[in-house]
Formats: C-alpha cells, structure tokens, sequence
C-alpha cells in the first residue's frame, strides 16, 4: 500500500515544474474563454430579449448550434477552420473556441437573469422618464448581474475543466502534459491521478473565491 | 393638464376601457374608483403611456400625444408615478433612487441633484433615511420614498395606482398623510384607492369606473350621498362608507 504513495510523491516531484507552468496555460485560456464568452453572453442575452426578430433568429441559431454539438467537435472546427484563413496559434484557437462555446452558455444565464427581474423595475425607470437603454443599463442590468453571479461562478468551473479538452489541437496545458507524460513515464495511473488533484486544487480556490465574492454583494445589497 | 378623448384600450380581445372622456384641471385632485376589472389601474397607465390606448387622444399640458411620433420618455418625465408595490431600485440607496432619474434623465449635476433630493425627503419625512437601501425600509416608508423619487422630476401631475394597497393598515395614514400634504400644495392628481376616506376629504373629483366605462363623474358630496346611479350605490355599500 505505501508503495504507491512512494510512485505517486515521485510523480508528483518529477512533475511539478512542468505542471505549474501548465497550470498557468490553463488559468490564461480559462480566462480568455471567461472574457469572451461573458462579452458574447452579454450581447447574445440582450438580442435574444430585443424586439428585432432577426437579432432573435441570430441569437438562438447562436446558441442552438453551441449547445447542440460537442465542445472538442466545436475546437476542431474553429482551429481547422480559422488557420486555414488566419494564421493563429492553437493555444488562442482553443481559447477562442472555449470561448465562443461558453458565450451561448453565458448568453442563457444572462437571459434568465435579466428576465427573472421584476417588470415594476422596468416600468418605474420608464416612469421616471428613462429611456429603455437607460433603464436597462442603470437599473435592470447591475440587478440581473448580481442575480446572475451564482450560475456564472459555476459556469466559470465548467469551463476552467473543459479548457483541458483543447489538448486535442496540441496545446500544452495540464492535460495536454499529463498525457505526454503519463505516455513517457508508463505511469498513467499516477499521472492521471496528480493531474486531477491539480484541477481539483484549482476548483476548489475558485469555489472559495465565488463564494467570498458573493457574501460580499449580499452585505451591499441589504 | 391631462385631458382623454374617446380612449379605448383592449388586452386581445378583451376590452378593457371602452372610450374614456376625462378631464383633469391643474391642481386637481381625482379619484377614480370601481371594483376590480372596471378599467382603472388601466386608464391610469394609459395616462402614463405604460400602456398603449388603442384608439383616443391623449392631451397633457395642452398638447396633445402622438403616440408614433413624440418621444415619450419625455412625456412619462412630466407626469409622476407612485406603483402599488413601490418598485423602488432595490440596488440602489434611498438618495440615489431620488437622485438617478434627475441625474440621468435631467443630466444634473450630481451635487445639485443630492441637494435637491435631501430637500424632498426631508418633506416626506425621510431624511433621517437617505443612506439606507430599500430593503431595510417599512412599507410605508418604501411609498414616501417612492413619491419623492417621482417628485425629484419635478413632474406637472402624479399618479397613484393604488398607493396604499399593499400596506400594512397602520402604515397607511403616514402615506396618505403626504399625499393630502401633496394635494393642499396644489399639485395635480390622479389617484386609485379604496380609501374612501381619503376620497371624501381630500379629492375634488370622484370619477367612477365600471366595465371600461365612465359611470358616474362628480364631488365628493354628491358622489357619496346624492348618487343616483345603481352600480355606484351598490359598490359604495360593499366597501361600507
């Protein structure tokens, strides 16, 4: 039995500079995907609730499409796609796509929250004489994105572990490594097994850093 | 100040005001009453745009609306509006749900605007409050606010759909209070209520609603103890003057 947390702590020392600076690559495209995708959900939410049928035609193609096929189908497309008429490298391929896929993701988040706000908001920023960009910016919005905070945190989560699907197009980023290594090492098992802690690690930081944020916003909205 | 022709307003095939002649005088105070369904949380909403009339014109302050034309954030800006359920911007503190509409709509200047709003709320009894959010307030306290979020704008008439509705009963003297206050300073009115009280003293008009239509228009006096009309004497008797 000790054995194996001998192998497993030898992994883990033989390992850990490469991982670290892994796990970087996966914080920087999970960011990547988190700006994109919020500035997509953002703009994809407000046409799905406009008046304009054609942005809303868009808007649900958007997300339907998004929604409706596998993330790694989505990342091969985009990078086999996009570096056929574009030079990009394969770590902003992957975010780009990462991030495209959440905007739809985001999008519905943002819809439901912005909805989920009462209609006496909307009527009495019109009733004061606002205009229904200024009541949405000024009063509807900061309600629906505190409302939204919830679900975005755990959105974010998802995204963070789905980054590790953009090994597919060679990007070195946890999983990316994990695989090479556990092929070199004919250590899969342990290999699999640290790599899966540094995720859990990173979850578990972002969880405790959501749920310190959200305390926060219910202090100030009392 | 606010004049209705021939207003008619249907949600499908539901007709709700069935061509509504009203006429409201500067510094007037209105009070139309019916039982629920007659029209006139609907009338009153017209009146403000928050909904569309269907057909009829829309006269305030002498002009008249052109629902397709005229930009009517700044018709809304004019006329007032207190809601049943206060709708105050829970985001927001007490001064700055006073101040945004002046800052934003007005484009004050956000010292003047402040200055301004602690004056409002100092006459509806608030000023003690100004930093506190929405969610710490009374209900009671939440409609004075939002009277003096409508007053910031300086509007030439105020709407009331119901301001006291749904209050606590003992916190319904402290609103109604500011709303007489309100009215003796001259400030033109329309207002829902069940608070006949309220209607016998302080309202100049009663104007009766049923079924879409205007049935009865007259003063207090007359409305309470001389009315002729058989729907009037049978509501007045179910809400027991």
């Amino acid at each position: 039995m000790p054995e194996i947390f001998t192998t497993l702590y030898e992994v883990f020392i033989r390992t850990y500079p490469g991982f670290l600076k892994a796990a970087l690559i996966t914080l920087e495209i999970t960011a990547i995907a988190l700006v994109l995708g919020t500035a997509l959900g953002i703009v994809f939410a407000l046409m799905k609730i406009s008046k304009s049928k054609i942005l809303q035609t868009i808007a649900n193609l958007y997300i339907t499409l998004i929604r409706g096929t596998p993330l790694i189908v989505q990342i091969m497309f985009l990078y086999y796609g996009i570096t056929n008429i574009v030079v990009l490298s394969n770590f902003w391929a992957g975010a780009i796509a990462l991030g495209i896929h959440n905007g739809a993701y985001i999008a519905e988040i943002f819809r439901g929250a912005i909805q989920g706000i009462d209609r006496g908001q909307e009527e009495a920023s019109l009733a004061v004489g606002m205009n229904r960009r200024q009541a949405m910016r000024r009063i509807i919005f900061p309600q629906a994105l505190r409302r939204a905070i919830p679900p975005l945190g755990n959105q974010f989560i998802i995204t963070m572990k789905d980054s590790s699907l953009v090994y597919v197009i060679g990007v070195s980023e946890m999983f990316g490594l994990a695989n090479r290594e556990a092929a070199a090492s004919f250590q899969p098992f342990e290999t699999f097994l640290v790599v899966g802690m540094y995720y859990l690690v990173l979850v578990l930081i972002f969880s405790a850093l959501l749920k310190w944020y959200e305390k926060k916003l219910d202090v100030d909205s009392i | 100040m606010i004049k209705t022709k021939n207003l008619h307003k249907s949600f499908g095939d539901l007709e709700v005001l069935k061509g509504i002649d009203l006429d409201v005088e500067t510094g007037e105070v209105v009070v139309l009453i019916g039982v629920s369904g007659s029209g006139k949380s609907t009338l009153l909403r017209c009146l403000n745009f928050l909904e569309m009339p269907n057909e009829g014109e829309i006269t305030i302050d002498g002009r008249q609306v052109d629902l397709k034309k005229d930009d009517l954030s700044n018709v809304r800006a004019e006329v007032g509006m207190v809601f049943q359920h206060f709708n105050l911007f829970p985001h927001k503190t007490v001064l700055e749900n006073v101040t945004e509409a002046p800052i934003i709509v007005k484009k004050m200047k956000k010292e003047r605007a402040e200055k301004e709003a602690r004056v409002i709320l100092e006459k509806v009894g608030l000023s003690d409050k100004a930093d506190v959010y929405p969610g710490k307030l009374s209900g009671g306290q939440k409609q004075r606010v939002a009277i003096a979020r409508a007053l910031a704008m300086e509007p030439k008439a105020l709407l009331f759909d119901e301001p006291t509705s749904a209050l606590d009963p003992e916190l319904v003297g402290e609103v109604l209070q500011v709303m007489q206050d309100l009215a003796n300073e001259g400030m033109t009115m329309v207002v829902v209520t069940h608070e006949m009280k309220f209607a016998k003293e302080v309202a100049d008009r009663i104007v009766m609603l049923d079924e879409g239509c205007i049935i009865e228009n007259a003063d207090p006096h007359t409305f309470f103890n001389h009315s002729t009309n058989e729907r009037t004497r049978q509501f007045l008797e179910m809400v027991d003057v």
